[in-house]
């Protein structure tokens, strides 16, 4: 055994799933909490953590914690159906096991937010770390100003989280604008990309922060439009993806420049990204 | 100094120390290569291996870093739910490692320690006495570049116990606590040497700087990589265009420590393991989507020189290469740490 007597951090703690809920046609959300009752209470992260989501014998995969650190005592992952291990994941039902380690990486910069007007530009599955931001903000609403969220989807079968959308909607100086890239019929929001929907609202840099999280290219193609309008580099906040095997910077495998996605990230400026010595494709 | 060991009493001093420790030694396989590997508890076996030791300067092909990381390491086995963590950790002699070797091991201790520690790694490395015995000719005769690299032919410090080679008898260095205690408490394999022991020691290391016969401008080309500017893109391409992408470089290597994790099961049981991985190869980076951020072969190729030459320098002040030469020596189509040295100095060129 070893002697060392600190915790290994590759072990993960076994947690229950409490409920799932289809999202959109390949994503679900799976609420779960730990089965050691003390963890599952003093359990802390921070929005824009990721956890190691297991199930023993598939595999293991780096899931975004779309819960809000304001709201106790559970996790939520929205999860698509991408693979081995996510495929797994969405076999299971209410009541199964799942195996989690973390929380990972660093986080949104909260403090930093404080004060600011907050742009969400969200494609796809990308909208899944915001909404623990999101959440985090509306549950302190006071300390923000005006709140844009834009989310683009390819299809309104492909938007996430439906409902709270709504809701959102709802909460006072919060605006929340759609747009997919193939409407059906009963689609009553906008067509096109996300940056479509630069012609119908107003995407202004003053006091404003914009966290984008989406596709490499919806992030690149979003990065253009948030310059154009004038948002600093450092004003715009994003999420890096890469391949992850161990989440604690050993493994090695989410290199970028000299900077591990896992640890040093995800969660990066453009001015940091903009400033990484890479030939390889970042965003 | 004050000690000697005289050649013909190694295998004994082996043989006690094996009741006490994992004992790794270099040992002949069959096929002749030389690995370092445990050796044996049982008497039979043990004399056995004991024939088949080799401390001269043989090449290692594959460096120990195995001992503290093993190519396939089971993390954790599981059955119908409950988990049982596999760390090992037992007290391990490294009997004869070469001092580019014992550079690599530091290189990894901190690697592994650093941010969030590494339990399989500090636990299988807790408790080990190193004995270095420094080259008197390079293992690796034309690859082995430990003078540029200034890890070598012999170690300055953060060994237990360096052995020098004075022909029938080892002159003993003492580099720690640790290897003091080793040398007391096996006391009757050692002697007092007699003579000027410092002017032969001295002698004997120079002469064996000398025998490394290939200088690279190593400290150049890590000032040349620490520049943000620098992309020699042109030189990748010619490497990446040329490598097979075969993975030798990468698990022969003493620092390189990437690692695959996947599941076995049978049922509801089985084991999590994880497994040497390689940054050059193409899947190493490519995600569940198939977007692939390192899709070009010359992307592949450079990262394992940026990351050694520029990114570990960076944040450790170390370099991330330790001039062992395997890169080199094991590469079916002649490219390597030295040679894409010498690319950026403009010593020579790989075509
Ligand atoms: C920080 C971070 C947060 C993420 N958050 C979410 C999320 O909230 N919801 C979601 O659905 N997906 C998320 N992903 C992507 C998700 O990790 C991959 O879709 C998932 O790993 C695919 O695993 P798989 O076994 O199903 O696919 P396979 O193709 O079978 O992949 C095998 C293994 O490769 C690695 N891998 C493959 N693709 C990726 C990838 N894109 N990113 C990281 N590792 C990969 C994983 O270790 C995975 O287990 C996130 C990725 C990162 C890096
Ligand atoms: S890069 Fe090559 S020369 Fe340098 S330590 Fe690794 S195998 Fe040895
Ligand atoms: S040993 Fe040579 S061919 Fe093989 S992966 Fe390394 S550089 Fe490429
Ligand atoms: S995921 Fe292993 S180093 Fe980042």
């Amino acid at each position: 055994m070893c002697t060392c007597n600190k915790k290994n951090e590759y072990i993960p703690y076994p947690a229950k799933i409490e409920s799932v809920k289809k999202e959109s046609f390949d994503t679900k959300t799976f609420r779960v909490r730990f089965t050691d009752k003390n963890l599952a209470e003093s359990f802390q992260y921070k929005q824009g953590q990721f956890m190691e989501v297991s199930i023993l014998g598939v595999g293991e995969a780096p899931i975004s914690i779309t819960s809000s650190p304001s709201r106790k005592g559970f996790l939520e992952f929205n999860i698509r159906a991408t693979g081995k291990v996510t495929d797994a994941i969405h076999a299971l039902k209410k009541g199964d096991a799942l195996y989690l380690r973390g929380p990972y990486g660093n986080s949104f910069p909260l403090e930093e937010l404080k004060g600011k007007n907050l742009y969400f530009i969200a494609g796809g599955i990308g909208l899944a770390p915001l909404r623990s931001l999101i959440n985090m903000v509306m549950d302190n609403r006071d300390d923000f100003k005006h709140v844009k969220i834009l989310y683009g989807a390819k299809t309104p079968a492909d938007m996430c989280f439906a409902d709270e959308l709504e809701v959102w909607k709802k909460i006072p100086d919060t605006e929340v604008w759609l747009t997919v890239d193939k409407p059906c019929d009963a689609w009553g929001c906008s067509i096109g990309v996300v940056t479509e929907l630069w012609k119908e609202t107003d995407v202004h840099p003053e006091n404003a922060v914009a966290i984008v999280c989406g596709p490499a290219i919806m992030i690149k193609f979003v990065t253009l439009a948030l310059k154009k309008s004038g948002f600093a580099g450092k004003d715009i906040i994003m999420t890096l993806e890469r391949y992850m095997k161990c989440g604690i910077g050993k493994c090695g495998h989410c290199n970028i420049a000299g900077k591990f996605v896992c640890t040093d990230g995800p969660v990066f400026s453009y001015e940091q990204v903009k400033a990484f010595p890479e030939k390889e494709h970042v965003i | 100094m004050s000690k000697m060991i005289e050649k013909k009493k190694i295998k004994g001093l082996l043989k006690e120390a094996v009741k006490q420790w994992h004992t790794y030694v270099p040992q002949k396989h069959i096929g002749g290569d030389v690995l370092i590997a445990p050796l044996p508890e049982e008497a039979k076996e043990l004399e056995a291996a004991l024939d088949n030791i080799s401390l001269a300067d043989d090449d290692l092909v594959i460096s120990p870093k195995d001992i503290f990381f093993p190519q396939l390491e089971t993390m954790f086995k599981f059955k119908k739910g409950e988990i049982a963590e596999t760390v090992e950790s037992s007290p391990k002699l490294l009997f004869g490692i070469k001092s580019c070797d014992l550079k690599g091991i530091l290189f990894a201790d901190e690697f592994f320690k650093r941010d969030f520690e590494d339990a399989y790694y500090l636990s299988r490395a807790n408790e080990r006495l190193i004995v270095v015995i420094g080259c008197i000719n390079p293992p690796r005769p034309g690859a082995c570049f430990c003078t540029s690299a200034k890890t070598g032919p012999f170690a300055e410090k953060g060994f237990d116990l360096q052995l020098v080679d004075n022909g029938e008898s080892y002159f003993v260095e003492t580099g720690s606590e640790k290897g003091e205690e080793f040398v007391a408490k096996y006391s009757g394999f050692f002697q007092d040497e007699s003579g000027d022991a410092e002017k032969a020691v001295n002698s004997i290391k120079a002469k064996a700087e000398k025998a490394v016969e290939l200088k690279i401008e190593f400290q150049k080309a890590l000032d040349l990589m620490a520049n943000d500017d620098f992309i020699p893109e042109e030189k990748y391409k010619r490497i990446g265009e040329r490598c097979v992408y075969c993975g030798a470089c990468v698990y022969t290597c003493p620092t390189c420590t990437c690692f695959n994790v996947f599941d076995n099961a049978k049922g509801d049981e089985g084991t999590r393991v994880r497994i040497w991985d390689a940054c050059i190869f193409e899947g190493y980076t490519r995600e569940a989507s198939g977007h692939n951020p390192r899709n070009q072969k010359w992307l592949m190729a450079c990262r394992r020189y940026e990351h050694k030459l520029k990114y570990d320098k960076a944040k450790t002040n170390m370099s991330g290469c330790v001039g062992c030469g395997r890169c080199l020596a094991s590469c079916p189509v002649d490219i390597g740490m030295s040679k894409f040295v010498q690319e950026i100095t403009e010593d020579k060129k790989i075509m």
